[in-house]
């Protein structure tokens, strides 16, 4: 474990060298908020609720759920895996004494960890300088639910972008498997409206789906939302995670083979 | 007591690639039907390693050295063949094995570059599972032997092409690989980095018993180095012997190089076996017969030049001259 506790902690190193980088990330988290003020602002005029919302739990659940999409980085896992695949140079990983996935885990969350101090600290005074009257769950167990469903959802979104990165063994380019995994995650993640405003039946099918346990039902669970998803919700995340882990597995064992690290 | 650490039966790598005709047409043609070629990269290799052996392996560019190289650290896989080293086979990937190597490739690197290098040492105690006395103890060494002690501190993208490579042999090298691989590590360094390295490298040779197999496009790393030296051309090994009997029976010449401060226009060789190779005011350049080699630096001396060198010939004469000798394959 002390290897990969290393790993994170470099990583957390390398984010602390670009300083102009975290003071804009911070100052970024605003934009959302503002145009979920903006336009919720209207939509609520002449409103008390949408949906199972009222305006205020509205924001609410934009801060949360932005500030848990701002922690899903893992997009470049697979980006790296890919460029290095292809220009030669992945050897990097190979020939050191590692699980390859575990290191992309363990670097996923140092920059993850440090990401969510300041993420954090940013989102708090938003609620101040809005004065977003907050609402958040007050069930502890929901909680506890809502954290272990995001651990999972990141997990599962490193192992996706890890996936993905490997087939570049096979595919050789992946762009057009990273454009329908991000089309999806966006619709599917509720960054850009909440899916408790869809359908039922278009709802119905994306929980089939892993992205809607990965910052939707979480943001839902801390408003206070969605209590009888808890449970449900972690195993359907958990049992994704496992049939990710399994397909990593053979297309590794499968694809590794291919590896020609060429072009150097 | 000999002991074989490193042994290759028949080893083939076979690539595969696509292949397009030019032009749009053969663009579009492409979209139905891909046309693809193998080439052999290394074809049916056979070596043996002694543990604390220092070996060249010297070829043109695209000879097969950097894949076989790979094919023995287990990047990738052989086509045919089979690999045994230290009783595992390298495509495995097993952790066990990876900490009984180093590699260094010039153009690839370990550290990062938004760090110092004690912070990637520091990863790297952890990566090897090295216990911190003996971390502490490799790493006082490696510092001093580089002599890189001010240097720990900076971020490595600072460092100069020379520097940086010192930091990558000390990454390497922290946890007392028995064998290390080196893919061209004086690539792009002036004369004396490259000295410096290779001083480096036959300390840890002979101190450590380190099994080193270096491949490079100098001759002179080569010449210095390694006692035994593997010639591969087209995948193929075309010699295995001592580097002093490659360079004793297939270099015939010297390239030797005078630089002048004032022009100088002409100059009357009298030793035998000599070809003006370019003739500028400021600077000539010669071919001699190496067994002449020293008269012509001695008659050079007598023109004050600012700068004399005699270099070895290139790889790819030498080359030549195996094949017109039958390529024999020696050892």
């Amino acid at each position: 474990m002390g290897k990969y506790l290393e790993v994170s902690k470099t990583y957390m190193k390398t984010q602390l060298v670009w300083r102009a980088d975290v003071i804009f990330n911070m100052i970024f988290t605003i934009t959302k908020i503002l145009f979920a003020c903006l336009l919720w602002g209207l939509v609520f005029q002449n409103k008390e609720m949408v949906g199972q919302f009222t305006f205020h739990g509205m924001l609410s659940y934009y801060i949360i759920s932005s500030f848990l999409s701002q922690l899903e980085m893992s997009d470049g896992i697979s980006s790296e895996i890919h460029d290095r695949i292809r220009n030669g140079t992945f050897s990097k990983y190979m020939v050191i004494p590692v699980g390859i996935e575990k290191y992309f885990m363990a670097m996923e969350l140092g920059i993850v960890s440090f990401y969510i101090i300041f993420d954090f600290i940013a989102a708090v005074i938003w609620i101040f300088v809005f004065q977003i009257r907050f609402v958040f769950a007050e069930e502890a167990w929901l909680i506890i639910c809502a954290v272990i469903m995001t651990i999972l959802g990141m997990i599962f979104m490193v192992q996706l972008n890890f996936f993905l990165g490997v087939l570049t063994l096979k595919y050789q380019g992946i762009g057009t498997f990273l454009m329908i995994k991000n089309n999806l995650a966006a619709l599917v993640t509720g960054g850009i409206v909440p899916l408790a405003l869809f359908p039922e039946i278009i709802v119905r099918i994306m929980q089939v789906l892993p992205f809607y346990y990965v910052t939707y039902l979480p943001a839902m669970l801390l408003t206070g939302m969605c209590k009888n998803e808890a449970i449900t919700g972690i195993a359907v995340i958990a049992g994704w995670c496992l049939i990710m882990q399994f397909s990593i597995h053979v297309v590794w064992k499968k694809y590794l083979r291919k590896y020609d690290g060429v072009g150097i | 007591m000999n002991h074989t650490i490193i042994k290759t039966n028949n080893l083939v790598k076979t690539y595969r690639r696509y292949k397009k005709r030019e032009g749009i047409r053969g663009s579009i043609a492409s979209l139905w039907k891909r046309d693809h070629e193998e080439k052999k990269a290394v074809d049916h290799i056979d070596l043996s390693v002694e543990k604390g052996e220092f070996i060249g392996l010297i070829g043109p560019n695209g000879a097969g050295k950097t894949t076989l190289i790979k094919m023995l650290t287990g990047i990738i896989a052989p086509t045919e063949g089979s690999i045994d080293i230290l009783g595992y086979y390298p495509n495995d990937l097993k952790n066990e094995f990876k900490k009984q190597y180093a590699v260094v490739m010039g153009q690839k690197s370990q550290l990062f570059f938004e760090l110092t290098v004690n912070d990637t040492l520091r990863l790297f105690k952890e990566i090897y599972e090295i216990p911190e006395e003996d971390f502490q103890k490799t790493k006082h060494y490696l510092v001093e032997l580089f002599g890189v002690g001010e240097l720990m501190d900076v971020q490595v993208r600072t460092l100069s092409l020379g520097e940086r490579m010192k930091m990558e042999l000390i990454v390497a090298l922290l946890h007392n690989p028995k064998i290390l691989f080196l893919d061209e590590p004086t690539i792009g360094l002036d004369a004396v980095a490259s000295k410096q390295i290779r001083g480096f490298l036959k300390e840890i040779n002979q101190r450590n018993g380190t099994t080193i197999i270096l491949t490079s496009h100098y001759m002179e790393d080569i010449k210095t180095l390694c006692q035994r030296t593997v010639v591969i051309n087209h995948g193929m090994k075309i010699y295995d012997g001592t580097t002093d009997e490659l360079f004793d029976r297939y270099q015939k010449n010297k390239k030797v190089i005078a630089t002048f401060e004032n022009p100088v226009e002409d100059i009357k060789i009298k030793t035998q076996n000599v070809v003006l190779l370019e003739d500028a005011p400021y600077k000539k350049v010669y071919e001699v017969a190496k067994r002449f080699s020293k008269n012509l630096l001695a008659e050079l001396m007598e023109y004050e030049p600012k700068d004399i060198v005699a270099e070895e010939e290139e790889i790819s004469v030498i080359v030549e001259r195996i094949y017109q000798d039958g390529g024999e394959c020696r050892g």
